[in-house]
C-alpha cells in the first residue's frame, strides 16, 4: 500500500486512495458478480465538538472513533476517511441484509459514551448504505450512499438509511420495485426457455491435483446476461430460488456424471440456500437429482453457509442428515464472515471448510489477517477437513497460502469459472503428459 | 400414470420387466437448441429446422403430429419449417419434448405400454379442455404434454429400485393416503419429484412443473392458499379427469385416485357430478383411445 494514500490521522486510506480502491473492488464485484457496499458516516453535530474543544479536541474524537472501527471492523471492510468526520467503508461480498447488519453494528459503537476534558460525550452517527448495482460506476455508488447519509442525518441522525429507500421514494422507489419485477420475469423465461446454465470454478490442491469444481450459476435472457448480483436477490424474495437451486443440483450433477463418463471423476460443488434447506422436500429433491443422472453420490458436493450448519431447527438437522446419508458430502461455505460457535464447529459433518475470500484479500500483507487464515486452517486439518481458501489472485497469496497450511486453492489465480465444455478441454489438456 | 391397465397385463406386470436397461437423457441437446433460438429476439425457423430435420425420425414425428386430427388444421404440413410455423415455436418446444420422451419409452421393450398409457391420458387431457373451454391459461395442447410427462418419474424409480413395482401396487390400492406419501415409505423421494425436476430440465413451463410435482397433492389442489398456480391445479385436474375418463371408457379401473382427488378436481375445474358424466358419456362415443 502507497504510504502517501494513509491518513496521519487514522491509519485509514485517505480521499485518493479510497477512490482507487473503490475503483479496483468495484472493478473486481462486477467480474465476479458479487455484491460490494459503501458506507458512508458521518458524526453528528461534529461542529460543536469542533466549537467546545477547538481542533484538537475534534482530532481527539475522530482518532478514537477511527480505533473503535478499526478494532471492530478489522479485515471486514476497507476504511477510508475523506476528511473532517467524514468515513467511507467498503465492504465486499456484502449484499443489502448483511450490511444493514453491519451498519447497526457501527452506529453501536459510535454510540459508546467517551470522555473528553471533564465532559462525557454521547456521540452518534448517520450512516448512508448502497450496494452497487450492475454496470454502475465506483463514483455514483459513493454518491449514492452519500445521500443515503444525507437523508440520515435529516431524519434525525442516529440512523442509517438505505439508498434507494429515502423517505419519498418517488421515482426512484417504484423503478426499483419494476426492475425487481423485470428480473423475475426474465429468470421465468430463463427457466422456461433454457436461460440457465452453470459455469465451473476449479479448485486445485496444492499437489496440483483437481479437488473440485464448484458450480456457479449465470442467467442469460435475450441476449443479455442477468448478474447474480442482481437475480438471486430477487430469486430469494420470490421463492424462485429453491427452484433454481433444484434446478442447479439437476445440472450438477449431470456435469459430474458426463464428467465420470468420460473418464475424468471430478466432484462437482454445488451451492445450497437456506430457503432449500428449510423446504421440507430438501432430501426427496436431492434424491431425484442423483437418480434422474445416475451420477455417482460421492461425486456431489453441498456448499452451505456456516450459519446454516449451526441452524437447530429439526428439518435443516434432518436435510444435512439426509444428504449425509444419500452419499453426498457437505462443505461449509464462506467459513470466518458469519457468526460461528467454534464450540459446535466440531459436530459439523462436512468433510471441507472453504475460507471466506475476505480474508484472503488481505494477504500476504497483513500479518494479523495470516495469522487468522493459519489458525482456521489448523483447526479445520484438526476436525479433519479439507481446507480451501476462495478467492486466490496473485502468487503472493498463493505463497502465503501454503505457508498457513491449506490444502486447496479456489480462484482466478488458477481460473475463473468456465463453461461445461472448456471444463472438459480443461480437464483433458491437464491429464496430457 | 397411477398404475392404468394395459390389456392382458398390469402395469405392475409390465414394469416389472427389462427396463431397469433404459436410460432417461438428463436433457436431450436438441431442446437446448430450440430453447437457445427461441430466446432470440427474432428466432431463425429454418435454423430451428435444420437442427430438427436433422434427426429424420423427430422431423417425421413432428409432421405427423401437426397433421393429426387433434390440432385441427386444415392445411397439412409437409416440412419441419412448415410444421414449426403452423404450430407456432412454443408449442412446437413442447412437442418436441413430447417426441422424444416417446422415443424414450415407446421404443423401449415393456414400456410402450406404460407409454401407451400416458398417451392415453396426454390424448383425453386435450380433448377435455377442448370440451370445457381454455381457462388459467390451460390450452388442450398444454394438458397433453402434461399428461405425457406427468408420471415420467415412474420408470427412473423403476430402473433404480427392483421393489418399485411392489410399492406402485401398494400406493394404487390406498384410497386414504398421498401415492406420494407411500413412495416415500419405501424410497428415498417419489416419482412426482423426479418427474419434476427432469421436466424442468427439459425446460417445460414451470406451471407444468410445479403440476408434475404435486399431482397427488390433494392438499395443494384444494386450497389455493397452498400457493399452487391456478394453471398448475388446471392441469393436474384436468389429467385426473382423462384419467377417470380413460379408466370409464376401457373399463379398466386399479387406481383410487379418483376416490381421493375427482371431487376436488371437479370444483377446479367447476364441473359438477353430472356435468362430468356427460362428459364421460361423450367420450365413450369419441373412442380417442383407439387413436395411435
Amino acid at each position: 500500500m502507497n504510504s502517501s494514500g494513509i491518513d496521519a490521522l487514522t491509519g485509514f486510506l485517505d480521499r485518493q486512495a479510497c477512490l482507487r480502491a473503490v475503483t479496483r473492488l468495484a472493478e473486481h464485484a462486477q467480474r465476479d458478480s458479487r455484491p460490494l457496499t459503501a458506507l458512508w458516516l458521518n458524526l453528528d453535530r461534529f461542529n460543536k465538538v469542533n466549537e467546545s474543544f477547538g481542533l484538537s479536541g475534534g482530532d481527539t474524537l475522530i482518532a478514537q472513533m477511527a480505533e473503535r472501527m478499526r478494532e471492530k471492523v478489522r479485515n471486514r471492510a476497507h476504511m477510508a476517511r475523506m476528511g473532517s468526520d467524514e468515513f467511507i467503508l467498503l465492504v465486499t461480498d456484502c449484499n443489502e441484509d448483511i450490511s444493514q447488519g453491519f451498519a447497526g453494528e457501527i452506529l453501536q459503537l459510535i454510540r459508546q459514551p467517551l470522555e473528553l476534558g471533564s465532559i462525557r460525550l454521547h456521540p452518534t452517527g448517520s450512516i448512508g448504505v448502497a450496494v452497487l448495482d450492475y454496470n454502475e460506476s465506483p463514483v455514483s455508488l459513493i454518491e449514492r450512499a452519500g445521500r443515503a447519509m444525507v437523508e440520515a442525518k435529516r431524519q434525525g441522525g442516529n440512523r442509517f438509511v438505505l439508498s434507494g429507500e429515502e423517505q419519498q421514494p418517488g421515482r426512484l422507489g417504484v423503478m426499483l420495485a419494476r426492475e425487481e419485477l423485470e428480473v423475475e420475469s426474465k429468470l421465468h423465461r430463463a427457466l422456461e426457455l433454457g436461460g440457465l446454465y452453470l459455469h465451473y470454478q476449479p479448485i486445485i490442491r496444492l499437489d496440483g491435483r483437481v479437488e473440485a469444481v464448484e458450480a456457479l450459476m449465470r442467467c442469460d435472457v435475450d441476449g443479455e446476461m442477468v448478474p447474480p448480483v442482481k437475480f438471486i436477490p430477487v430469486a430469494e424474495k420470490t421463492g424462485l430460488v429453491v427452484r433454481l437451486g433444484e434446478w442447479s443440483l439437476m445440472q450438477a450433477a449431470r456435469q459430474a456424471k458426463e464428467l465420470d463418463d468420460s473418464g475424468f471423476p471430478t466432484k462437482v460443488a454445488v451451492n445450497v440456500s437456506r430457503a432449500q434447506l428449510t423446504a421440507p422436500k430438501f432430501a426427496q429433491a436431492l434424491h431425484a437429482a442423483l437418480l434422474c443422472t445416475d451420477v455417482l453420490p460421492s461425486l456431489i458436493e453441498l456448499e452451505i453457509t456456516e450459519s446454516l450448519f449451526m441452524d437447530v431447527s429439526e428439518l435443516v438437522q434432518l436435510n444435512l442428515r439426509a444428504a449425509i446419508n444419500a452419499g453426498v458430502s457437505l462443505a461449509i461455505d464462506d467459513f470466518g464472515t458469519g457468526y460461528s460457535c467454534l464450540a459446535t464447529l466440531k459436530d459439523i459433518p462436512a468433510s471441507k471448510l472453504k475460507i471466506d475470500r475476505a480474508f484472503i484479500i488481505s494477504l500476504p500483507h497483513d500479518g494479523r489477517v495470516f495469522s487468522v487464515v493459519k489458525a482456521i486452517t489448523q483447526l479445520g486439518r484438526e476436525l479433519g477437513m479439507t481446507v480451501v481458501a476462495e478467492g486466490v489472485e496473485t502468487e503472493e497469496q498463493l505463497n502465503a497460502l501454503k505457508a498457513a497450511g491449506v490444502d486447496a486453492i479456489q480462484g482466478f489465480y488458477y481460473s475463473k469459472p468456465i463453461g461445461g465444455n472448456s471444463l472438459m478441454e480443461w480437464l483433458q489438456q491437464r491429464s496430457l503428459p | 400414470m397411477s398404475a392404468e391397465t394395459t390389456g392382458e397385463k398390469s402395469l405392475d406386470e409390465v414394469m416389472g420387466g427389462t427396463f431397469r436397461d433404459i436410460s432417461i437423457p438428463p436433457r436431450p441437446e436438441i431442446l437446448d437448441l430450440i430453447g437457445r433460438e427461441m430466446r432470440q429476439e427474432w428466432p431463425d425457423f429454418k435454423k430451428l429446422a435444420g437442427y430438427i430435420s436433422a434427426d429424420v425420425g423427430l422431423s417425421a414425428s413432428l409432421i405427423k403430429t401437426v397433421n393429426s386430427p387433434f390440432f385441427g388444421f386444415r392445411a397439412r404440413a409437409k416440412t419441419v419449417t412448415q410444421a414449426l410455423t403452423m404450430l407456432g415455436l412454443e408449442v412446437s418446444a413442447r412437442a418436441v419434448a413430447g417426441l422424444i420422451l416417446r422415443k424414450v419409452f415407446g421404443d423401449t421393450p415393456n414400456l410402450e405400454r406404460f407409454w401407451d398409457s400416458s398417451a392415453a391420458v396426454a390424448r383425453w387431457g386435450g380433448w377435455v379442455v377442448q370440451q370445457i373451454g381454455v381457462r388459467d391459461q390451460t390450452r388442450s395442447e398444454d394438458a397433453y404434454t402434461f399428461g405425457l410427462f406427468r408420471d415420467c418419474g415412474m420408470p427412473v424409480l423403476m430402473r433404480k429400485f427392483s421393489t418399485y413395482h411392489a410399492t406402485l401396487a401398494l400406493a394404487n390400492g390406498d384410497s386414504e393416503r398421498r401415492f406420494t406419501s407411500i413412495e416415500e415409505e419405501h424410497h428415498p423421494t417419489n416419482h412426482a419429484m423426479v418427474g419434476c425436476l427432469l421436466a424442468q430440465s427439459w425446460w417445460l413451463p414451470e406451471e407444468t412443473c410445479l403440476a408434475i410435482r404435486h399431482h397427488h397433492d390433494y392438499v395443494s389442489l384444494q386450497l389455493a392458499s397452498e400457493g399452487l398456480p391456478p394453471a398448475s391445479r388446471r392441469l393436474i385436474s384436468v389429467a385426473q379427469f382423462a384419467e377417470h375418463i380413460h379408466q370409464q371408457v376401457t373399463g379398466l379401473c386399479l387406481t383410487r385416485e379418483w376416490d381421493k382427488m375427482g371431487e376436488a378436481c371437479l370444483q377446479v375445474l367447476g364441473l359438477d357430478e353430472s356435468d362430468a358424466e356427460k362428459l364421460v358419456e361423450a367420450a365413450k362415443e369419441e373412442r380417442l383411445d383407439e387413436e395411435s
